[in-house]
């Protein structure tokens, strides 16, 4: 048994944030162990790991956030805060609620003299208001620095209040530049204060089903209709749960994930500590994906049999009518930017429509992404790239040489250079399963068929950088530590 | 500075990023963790020629928490000055840098001759919100890039305006383009450095204006005494967003003498204007009068200038009642008293009462309990809905956070903008069965 897992996902060995490299060149540099860290000497703003770790937790019930940091650390609350409400009306929910967050509101004060008392105040003042199951307090970049030590406090404040569990997550942004362990972080202390390693007789056929925030409720009910046709019952967790769900996570008979970088390590610790098998494979977009996806779960429950009848029957209903999208984006050059799971599945998911790969911007490259790439190198031809989270500097300047006839993910920049964009996020509607492929076979295809919006715009505003970048190599910034 | 911050009304200094980002092709430079431009970002209308995602920043590490993050900083504003096309660069540092103790103006003062002008502001979020990083913002700029200007290059009748703070008040854009209109019409040549085609240029030309016109309740004042001080720059505080004929009227009366401006002309264009805003208000006075469709009382829930402007229309223009109003800014304890007297100022002898909270919670409770005598009317941000719809009342999203409504280039300053805010509110009110 090695050390605990810290929660940052940079700790892992061989795992790289910032790398330029073409595809069949990363595959065999992986396999030798050869790619090495590097930093950026110039970049553009990362995503903080303190939206993550409260993102993936606002829609739980009965439960109070409390950010122990200055006042500008959920500042952008206001985006998880909608998903938050359009999703309860998606599940009909009459009075649509806001998520209760309260800021300690470090100060000048507290950053000299320690912001602990702030903080039982506010967690005091959290109890007498809402009366709350849970609270989870998150650690900040001040309040790190400063070494208020919330654990301790959270402990101490448990003991006056017997309803409510309280709950330190250490997300302080500083600590990683990949935004997915802010997941880590929060599963690191689910682990530790609410499951506490107890283990609890186990419900026949309900597996654990983690959803991360962006997952549409549309999406949700594709996948349990999935899991429920082999027999399977989900414990879908946390997005729209609640503390009881959370406390049957020990009783499922098996684990799997929505997203490639949620709750993969919990899952891990989740065999370790229960021995509950998982399954770890991909994001389940597209026809490939979807089929590895349903599979990989299958096989921890021993339904390979009645998975493969259903995969038949799913691709007989479907594959006529992907061909009928396919005929309208065949051969068409594309350019991926997504988080570690989107852009994989999308790269996988664009081979159902016959569309090549000329480029692709993940977040991180590590053993997981090796696993994609071997693959996504036997579909595509060689394309380029870009281990980097979103760097529009980086992404334009490839794009611009790449000329791709699509661009998928983020889209303000390449739309700006009058390509045909579409995202494969979509926290509203559906993206996944095999129904999912066919609306998003349809947009991307829309999208090709008016390009219109981009072109016009293209025509009337410039992208912010002086000529002369254009001119230098992408990863010209991209330095050895 | 308040405590703890129930469903938070505003961001911490570092956001004035945006103050930064509504300057043409002013770019600022984060020195700060790795992801505070997104945190500090809106979700809609940033994908502009400058945006949070393409700004420069150090995304400081634990390394540099433990070593520094100087030397980061350094060739981060050199390589931005190289890759990033752009007027202006303003280094703006965060929560780390401060705390752990960088020294960022003396990195910036390498950057003395750089080919374009770089400056810093402190704008930690421990230390203010963005009200005040604002302010720190415009005080760089007169600090680090500004110089008096002779009296011979002054220009008759220039006159720099100062209202809203850009992206947390959603109509900044358009308030400040009505305004230069009607400035204008007074025969005054209105300049300001937010919005399209407002850039260095603005920037260049503050130092020859007759005088500064800060229309705000607060946030601004430090800026424009430091310009009388330093750059000779004479002020004049019109502490109430004009919103409506009334207060638009008396602006307008008001800012014509400072100026110099004839009565007869500053007469001859109220009543221009009023004429206008009359015919349109007669022509719907028929829904006005009908207070099945409102009720008359009403609470307002936002900044200073919100809630000062809003209540003011409503009660002089429009004759509604004030209920108890909020005010969530953190207005600093030296501005409230002459604000708390601004609410006494409204016709008839009504007076508002005002409380300046940041506290949600207590502000919900007590809208609960007001008897507004029916359906509450509530001018607020996106948090106010829940409640206003437990109450079955009117909700108009007019303070941040915003998610209620997009506003490209709408406003609701001056004459036009009062009837817009009429539009709205009725809009909201007669989609409603109550």
């Amino acid at each position: 048994m090695g050390t605990q897992y810290s929660g940052v996902r940079e700790s892992k060995p061989g795992r790289l944030n910032d790398l330029g490299i073409q595809s069949k060149e990363a595959e065999a540099q992986f396999k030798k162990g050869c790619l090495k860290r590097a930093d950026r000497s110039f970049s553009q703003g990362l995503q903080c790991q303190q939206i993550n770790s409260m993102a993936c937790l606002m829609s739980l019930e009965d439960s109070v956030f409390v950010s122990h940091s200055p006042q500008g650390c959920v500042g952008c609350a206001i985006m998880a805060i909608d998903m938050f409400r359009v999703g309860q009306a998606h599940r009909g929910e009459k009075i649509i609620k806001n998520p209760r967050i309260i800021v300690t509101n470090l100060d000048q004060k507290s950053v000299v003299f320690g912001g602990e008392q702030k903080l039982k105040e506010s967690v005091r003042k959290a109890v007498e208001r809402y009366n709350p199951k849970l609270i989870f307090v998150y650690a900040s970049c001040a309040s790190g620095i400063i070494g208020d030590d919330i654990d301790s406090i959270c402990a101490n404040l448990e003991t006056e209040f017997s309803g409510t569990t309280i709950i330190p997550i250490h997300c302080e942004g500083f600590k990683s530049k990949i935004c997915a362990s802010g997941f880590d972080a929060a599963f690191l202390s689910i682990n530790k204060y609410i499951l506490k390693k107890k283990k609890l007789p186990s419900i026949p056929n309900l597996v654990n089903l983690f959803a991360p925030t962006t997952v549409s409720y549309a999406d949700q009910k594709e996948m349990e209709r999935m899991l429920k046709s082999i027999g399977a019952e989900a414990n879908y967790i946390p997005f729209y749960s609640s503390l009881e769900k959370i406390k049957r996570i020990p009783q499922a008979v098996a684990s799997t994930s929505i997203c490639k970088v949620f709750a993969d390590e919990f899952m891990k610790t989740l065999e370790e500590d229960y021995g509950i098998p998982y399954s770890h494979t991909v994001m389940p977009i597209g026809i490939r994906n979807t089929d590895k996806w349903f599979r990989g779960i299958a096989k921890i429950l021993g339904k390979e049999a009645e998975v493969e009848k259903i995969i038949a029957e799913e691709h007989k209903r479907i594959e006529p009518l992907v061909a009928k999208i396919r005929s309208r984006l065949e051969g068409k050059r594309v350019f991926i930017c997504g988080g570690t799971g989107r852009s994989f599945a999308a790269a996988a998911l664009i081979d159902d429509f016959g569309m090549r790969l000329v480029g692709l911007e993940t977040p991180t490259y590590d053993e997981d992404a090796q696993i994609d790439v071997e693959y996504l190198n036997t579909i595509h031809k060689d394309f380029i790239i870009d281990v980097a989270n979103m760097q529009p500097f980086e992404q334009v300047n490839l794009v611009k040489k790449l000329k791709p006839d699509a661009f998928i993910g983020v889209p303000d920049w390449a739309a700006k250079l009058g390509i045909p964009t579409t995202h494969v996020l979509d926290g509203k509607r559906p993206t996944m399963g095999y129904d999912g492929l066919l609306y998003l076979g349809n947009k991307i295809a829309d999208q090709l068929s008016n390009p219109g919006f981009n072109k016009k715009l293209a025509a009337h505003v410039k992208l912010p950088y002086r000529d002369s970048w254009y001119e230098e190599n992408p990863f010209k910034y991209i330095v050895g530590v | 500075m308040a405590k703890l911050l129930d469903k938070q009304r505003y961001k911490c200094a570092l956001a004035s990023m945006q103050t930064v980002q509504a300057i043409t092709r002013a770019i600022p430079v984060l020195h700060s963790g790795p992801g505070c431009a997104q945190k500090l970002s809106d979700g809609v209308g940033s994908s502009g020629y400058f945006s949070p995602n393409i700004f420069p920043c150090t995304s400081i590490n634990e390394k540099d928490v433990v070593f520094g993050g100087t030397k980061k900083l350094a060739s981060t504003i050199e390589n931005a000055l190289k890759v990033i096309d752009a007027d202006l660069f303003v280094v703006l540092t965060g929560c780390i840098p401060e705390i752990v103790g960088d020294d960022t103006a003396e990195v910036v003062s390498q950057f003395a001759d750089a080919r374009k002008p770089v400056i810093y502001a402190s704008t930690a979020g421990f230390k203010g919100n963005n009200y005040k990083g604002h302010e720190q913002v415009v005080d760089a700029i007169i600090d680090q890039y500004l110089k008096k200007a002779d009296e011979g290059e002054k220009i008759e009748g220039l006159v720099n305006i100062w209202a809203d703070v850009p992206y947390q008040n959603l109509f900044w854009l358009g308030n400040l383009r009505e305004l230069e209109k009607l400035l204008a019409e007074l025969g005054l040549k209105p300049n300001t450095i937010f919005g399209y085609k407002r850039g260095i240029e603005n920037i260049d030309l503050i130092p020859k204006a007759q005088f500064n016109l800060l229309v705000s309740p607060w946030v601004g004042l430090k800026n424009v005494k430091k310009m009388e001080k330093k750059l000779g720059i004479p002020y004049l505080h019109y502490p109430t967003l004009p919103i409506g004929a009334s207060e638009t009227s008396t602006f307008l009366r008001e800012v014509g003498r400072f100026a110099g401006v004839s009565s007869e002309k500053i007469e001859s264009v109220i009543n221009e204007h009023e004429s206008y805003f009359y015919y349109l208000i007669e022509r719907y006075a028929d829904l006005f009068l009908e207070n099945r469709v409102i009720n008359k009382q009403f609470s307002v829930v936002g900044d200073a200038q919100y809630v000062l402007a809003a209540t003011k229309f409503l009660v002089n223009d429009l004759g509604l009642f004030p209920a108890k109003q909020f005010i969530t800014d953190d207005t600093p304890k030296e501005f409230q008293s002459a604000i708390v007297e601004e609410f006494k100022k409204l016709n008839y002898g009504i007076e508002a009462e005002v409380e300046f909270t940041t506290d949600s919670y207590n502000i919900h409770n007590q809208i609960r309990e007001h008897d507004y005598h029916g359906y509450p009317l509530v001018l607020g941000s996106y948090y106010d809905k829940e409640v206003t719809e437990e109450l079955k009342g009117n909700f108009l999203n007019i303070s941040w956070p915003f998610q209620d409504k997009v506003v490209l280039d709408d406003f609701y300053c001056g004459y036009t903008g009062g009837i817009r805010l009429i539009e709205d509110i009725y809009s909201v009110a007669v989609q409603r069965f109550n």
